[in-house]
């Protein structure tokens, strides 16, 4: 019986892994016809060159930018430094501050017409108006991405707590359970989750608010290299720094989602396990 | 407890990210102009690379801005030590009551020129009444509206359109014909060009001679940054000083400082031949103010309706540091520019 188990087990993980490699080499397939159009296109003069240089052009850029010129990384890294900095101060607040209002009915009371209102306003028109209060530098671009990367923590934040459920709430009551017990036991397991969708947002608006203040404050980042790219009409290095936006962007959106899995491991299936697993391992070994 | 512990030290991690900062002991002069370290202004690149502005004991802090603020309001908040100003804006600064001194001269050509396509319809001013005029950005009107005025028009002869500095964009609407022509500078014509999009200008001539992103400062701080100033002005002459003499040292150095702007070698080059003379001044001393200029230029931008008030030049213009910006030894200059060429 067991090893007939063991068979089917092993019969169900080729299958599994033979469809996601058949899925995985129909998006390579789509992705190489369209980039092999994309340059068709170029060559046969179908496409403007002004805005669709040649694929075979922006690898080259790729190639220019990583390591001949090597121009690329300080930028990069400038980018990458803002939207983690802007990001982590962003929802401190954000969760610090939707957990305060979903506590206190009074607070929230206050807060909230100025909390619509603030969501109501375009964040991105608020930039230079910062960079002016708060002057060049560091400081503005991260006042600009906290500002953008602020609200979905925040929202989450909120309706997490004051969406606790009444009933398990109720039962702590009855239970004697103290203020720091309820938060701890009941609330933060409960909101967890809420507010891991709303970090998700938040790491990718942050990266979007990090463009727009090296768009305006054009010192350092890939922003402003973008623009410097576009003035000089290189438009296949151009192509080249925003693909990198868009890899970083997948690889925060993953990275996010693996975060959220660790963090928020009851929500998925086998969470439990694989984490009652991990336990039993660490209470093994010495 | 675990869950506070990763918070802290994610946060403490992110915070070793910072951008490095620098603590050096060096003045830093904060300038807030459009663009970011570039062919286009190659003096500072020149004296970053000869060392010149360390030598004197200075940090150039850029803040190259697209910001929609009046580069004014830094210098009045004390952000920006000095600001690059158009002539229109300087004046308009001044009729505003803003207390600021220009102070150097960068450019004593101006850059600014309207630009048709090459072989088109439209061969002069004339032929642009009742067309659509495309303007790099806003502070490009003011150039339109002379220009305008000069050949007997009025800026509400034409429509106006800001098209932004995004290359395909500007190359797209003239060559496209959404636009007759395109209110600018040779710095946008450059990648037009090396693009194969052929362009003539239809500037008139009496607007070529006039000072072009001057630097002006807070009046009230002239004494106070005298030293640094003085040195910094200094750096800048000594870098245009290599222009002037050694091109090529200075096309290396360009190279190496923004690579991203030579590679497309032909957009590199033109860039590079287009600004070399415009960073060179025509005055006996570099940077001179052109008192003179200044004056001549006012009654065009007034009739053009660019500003508002002529103003007498003696209450801004103030050659103060142009003395000392133009104490150093050339030849030392020279071969030190020659001796980079030869190492690097």
């Amino acid at each position: 019986m067991a090893v007939q188990d063991a068979t089917s087990e092993v019969l169900v993980d080729t299958l599994e892994r033979s469809l996601r490699n058949r899925r995985i080499a129909k998006h390579v397939g789509i992705f190489l016809t369209l980039t092999l159009l994309w340059e068709l296109g170029s060559r046969m003069g179908w496409l403007d060159p002004l805005f669709y240089p040649r694929p075979s052009n922006i690898i080259r850029s790729f190639w220019l930018i990583y390591f001949q010129n090597a121009n690329v990384w300080f930028h990069l890294y400038s980018t990458i430094s803002l939207v983690i900095i802007g990001w982590v101060l962003g929802s401190m607040l954000g969760i610090g501050l939707g957990a305060l209002v979903g506590f206190n009915t009074v607070i929230r009371r206050f807060l909230k017409p100025y909390v619509i209102v603030l969501e109501a306003t375009p964040r991105i028109a608020v930039a230079p108006l910062l960079i002016a209060a708060l002057g060049f530098g560091v400081n503005s671009k991260l006042a600009i991405i906290m500002l953008v990367c602020f609200f979905a923590p925040f929202i989450n934040t909120l309706s997490g707590v004051i969406n606790v459920n009444e009933e398990r709430l109720e039962l702590f009551r009855s239970m004697r359970a103290s203020k720091t017990q309820i938060l701890r036991k009941l609330v933060l397991p409960d909101a967890i989750p809420v507010i891991m969708a709303g970090e998700r947002l938040a790491l990718t608006a942050a990266l979007s608010g990090a463009l727009v203040a090296e768009f305006i404050q054009r010192d350092k980042g890939i922003g402003s290299l973008i623009l410097v790219y576009t003035r000089n009409l290189n438009m296949a290095s151009a192509f080249a720094c925003i693909f990198t936006l868009t890899i970083i962007g997948f690889l925060i959106f993953k990275g996010m989602e693996k975060l959220d899995h660790y963090i928020a491991y009851w929500k998925y299936e086998g969470g439990r396990e694989r984490m009652s697993a991990k336990r039993k391992r660490t209470m093994v070994e010495p | 407890m675990k869950m506070f512990k990763v918070t802290m030290l994610s946060t403490a991690v992110a915070f070793a990210a910072l951008p490095s900062v620098s603590f050096a002991q060096d003045t830093v002069i904060s300038v807030i102009k459009p663009t970011p370290r570039s062919a286009v202004f190659f003096p500072l690149v020149v004296g970053e690379a000869l060392g010149y502005f360390e030598d004197e004991g200075i940090t150039v802090n850029l803040l190259p801005s697209d910001t929609s603020i009046p580069y004014v309001a830094f210098i009045q908040n004390g952000q920006a030590d000095l600001a690059m100003l158009d002539p229109n804006e300087t004046i308009n600064a001044i009729n505003a009551g803003a207390n600021i001194n220009t102070v150097y001269e960068v450019m004593q050509n101006a850059p600014e020129g309207i630009a048709v396509l090459a072989g088109g319809e439209y061969t002069s001013m004339d032929d642009l009444v009742g067309t659509t005029v495309g303007l790099v950005s806003d502070r490009d009107r003011a150039f339109l509206q002379a220009a305008l005025d000069i050949t007997g028009h009025s800026i509400d002869d034409v429509q106006t359109v800001v098209l932004g500095e995004s290359g395909p964009t500007l190359a797209a609407a003239i060559r496209d014909g959404n636009v007759s022509a395109i209110s600018g500078s040779v710095f946008d014509w450059a990648a037009l060009v090396a693009n194969g999009i052929e362009i003539d200008t239809v500037t008139p001539e009496e607007l070529l001679a006039s000072p072009a992103n001057t630097l002006a400062m807070n009046a009230d701080m002239i004494e106070e940054k005298r030293e640094a100033m003085e040195g910094f002005f200094r750096a800048w002459s000594k870098g245009m000083h290599v222009g002037a003499t050694n091109p090529d040292a200075v096309e290396a150095m360009l190279r190496a400082a923004v690579p991203e702007e030579w590679e497309v070698e032909a957009a590199g080059m033109g860039l590079f031949q287009g600004v070399l003379p415009m960073n060179i001044s025509t005055t006996e001393r570099m940077g001179d103010l052109q008192a003179d200029v200044w004056t001549s230029v006012q009654p065009r931008m007034l009739s053009s309706g660019a500003i508002k008030n002529v103003v007498d030049v003696s209450t801004f213009l103030n050659d103060t540091y142009i003395d000392a910006a133009n104490d150093f030894d050339k030849a030392q200059v020279e071969a030190a520019a020659a001796a980079w060429l030869e190492a690097n």
